[in-house]
């Protein structure tokens, strides 16, 4: 499965298609770290930041899943031997390239978008919403992809709306239904961050997990 | 006359019986059947020859054997663990070259060799093109390379002559001939009755989703009475002695071969081989069973 993975990452860098995530990642990351914060706002600045760069991450997923023509992905089936082989390599693939992008959205914002280096505590706790949020990214990108939406202005359409979705249902009391991106942000403004972190991660986690299962059901269902 | 696939890895082939039991398959619910309540057997060391109209459902049964759709009503049951499968319509559009997608291919199936099936393919001098340079010719022997490299037990080519050149359609039917000597099972679509010349190649057709096979043979004019004996032997039983005639019927004889399964005590195996060796035949050991 590792040399799938390979292949469809070579062929997301070979075909360019990953500039247009980069291009747009950098654009954003300009746009929120223009000036750096000022000191004590480290913790509400880098949760933004993971946040804001959900919609990103989640259009690299569903361009590079896009990537392989739908030929290749059945012979690509076949080669790894099973249906349930090449979906995983597709969400591994997919994960890799939405890592590596919030990686570097949080390299810029430590190094050019806060004053001071965050404690530890908080370090790792953004650390980790940068992984949930590199998570939701290939959820949502899944959810969007060709594999699973055929025309481009729905996929695209649905992509949209449904990180705006997420963002109203989470400012709602009902944010339990959806990944808590608003109060991700509300916990790191009021300082609570590291007090809220367990139940906001646990809540994210699992329905990261509930997105990328119905990718992975409708994907065996369909073949 | 050498075996190509036994100068490639010496390898086993999975052998292995598949079966397709009352299987009907529809895509969407509602929508008609494409295929409906097919029955058949495909046993190791099958040539099988699937022919029919255009929208018969020829791919359909193609994309159910080779496991890319789930039968709407039925079973299909021993599929090889090992498949190999040449689409039609080899997938160009990708930013690769022919050696840098096979090199690829190549490590899905864990290392397998890639390099001699592009030569006998006629591919070496295009190695270096991107896909989407390729002809459809071109493009289509990439995909037969991906499908050949890893000694399939189930090689599955959708109108593998559409676009091929002469010396490729040659060279088709002998490589179909050698994955069924290794006990591998060989389906293919064709409008060009391109294999109709293999001597015991089943004959299956799709009309209106119905699956028929044709018992009528076309015989090899110089087909022997023992080796059509021992081929249909193969078709039911790959340990016991088998044969497989190719080449072009009525040529030279000199470019006719066969391979041919000999079961014996496993003590007089490294005997048997030398002797065999000794006379000029290749030979080698496949399976030691018991």
């Amino acid at each position: 499965m590792i040399a799938l993975v390979a292949f469809r990452l070579a062929a997301y860098v070979r075909s360019h298609r990953v500039y247009q995530a980069l291009l747009l990642a950098l654009a954003l990351l300009a746009i929120l770290y223009g000036s750096r914060a000022p000191k004590g706002e480290e913790t509400s600045v880098l949760t933004d930041g993971a946040v804001l760069i959900v919609p990103v991450l989640a259009w690299a997923a569903r361009s590079l899943l896009d990537t392989e023509p739908d030929r290749q992905r059945e012979m690509s089936a076949i080669q790894a031997g099973s249906r349930g082989k090449e979906v995983a390599a597709g969400l591994v693939a997919a994960f890799a390239t939405c890592a590596g992008l919030a990686a570097i959205a949080l390299g810029w914002a430590l190094l050019l978008g806060v004053s001071a280096t965050p404690p530890p505590g908080v370090l790792v706790a953004v650390i980790a919403l940068h992984a949930l949020a590199a998570l939701a990214g290939t959820a949502l990108g899944a959810l969007t992809s060709r594999a699973i939406m055929r025309s481009p202005a729905v996929s695209i359409t649905a992509l949209l709306l449904g990180f705006l979705a997420t963002l109203l249902l989470s400012t709602s009391p009902l944010y339990w239904l959806t990944v808590p991106l608003i109060p991700w942000m509300r916990a790191a403004n009021a300082g609570d961050l590291l007090g809220r972190f367990p139940e906001l991660a646990a809540l994210s986690l699992v329905w990261c997990l509930i997105g990328l299962a119905g990718y992975v059901w409708r994907r065996l269902r369909t073949s | 006359m050498r075996s190509f696939i036994t100068t490639m890895r010496p390898r086993l082939y999975r052998y292995s019986t598949m079966r397709l039991s009352h299987v009907s398959f529809r895509y969407r619910w509602r929508d008609p059947l494409i295929i409906e309540d097919a029955d058949a057997e495909l046993s190791p060391g099958d040539v099988i020859e699937l022919t029919g109209a255009n929208g018969a459902g020829k791919s359909t049964l193609l994309r159910l054997l080779a496991g890319l759709a789930r039968p709407t009503a039925g079973t299909i049951t021993g599929r090889p663990a090992v498949v190999g499968f040449a689409p039609d319509r080899f997938p160009a559009g990708q930013p690769f070259t022919v050696t840098q997608y096979l090199r690829h291919m190549s490590r899905v199936r864990g290392g397998a060799p890639w390099e001699p099936w592009a030569e006998r393919l006629a591919l070496s001098h295009l190695l270096g093109l991107p896909l989407g340079e390729l002809s459809k010719g071109s493009a289509h022997k990439v995909g037969l390379v991906q499908a050949l490299m890893a000694e399939p037990g189930l090689l599955i080519l959708d109108e593998p002559f559409a676009g091929l050149d002469a010396d490729t359609r040659e060279a088709l039917p002998a490589i179909a001939t050698e994955v069924a000597a290794g006990g591998g099972i060989v389906i293919a679509s064709d409008h060009q009755a391109g294999l109709r010349a293999l001597h015991g190649v089943r004959h299956w057709s799709m009309i209106a989703g119905r699956l028929k096979e044709s018992t009528s043979d076309t015989p090899a004019p110089e087909a022997e009475p023992a080796a059509t004996g021992a081929a249909t032997t193969a078709r039911d039983a790959p340990s016991a002695a088998a044969a497989r005639r190719s080449g072009p019927p009525g040529g030279p004889s000199e470019r006719r071969h066969a391979t041919v399964a000999v079961t014996l005590p496993a003590g007089d195996v490294q005997r048997f081989l030398a002797r065999m060796h000794g006379e000029g035949f290749q030979a080698r050991e496949i399976e030691e069973s018991g």
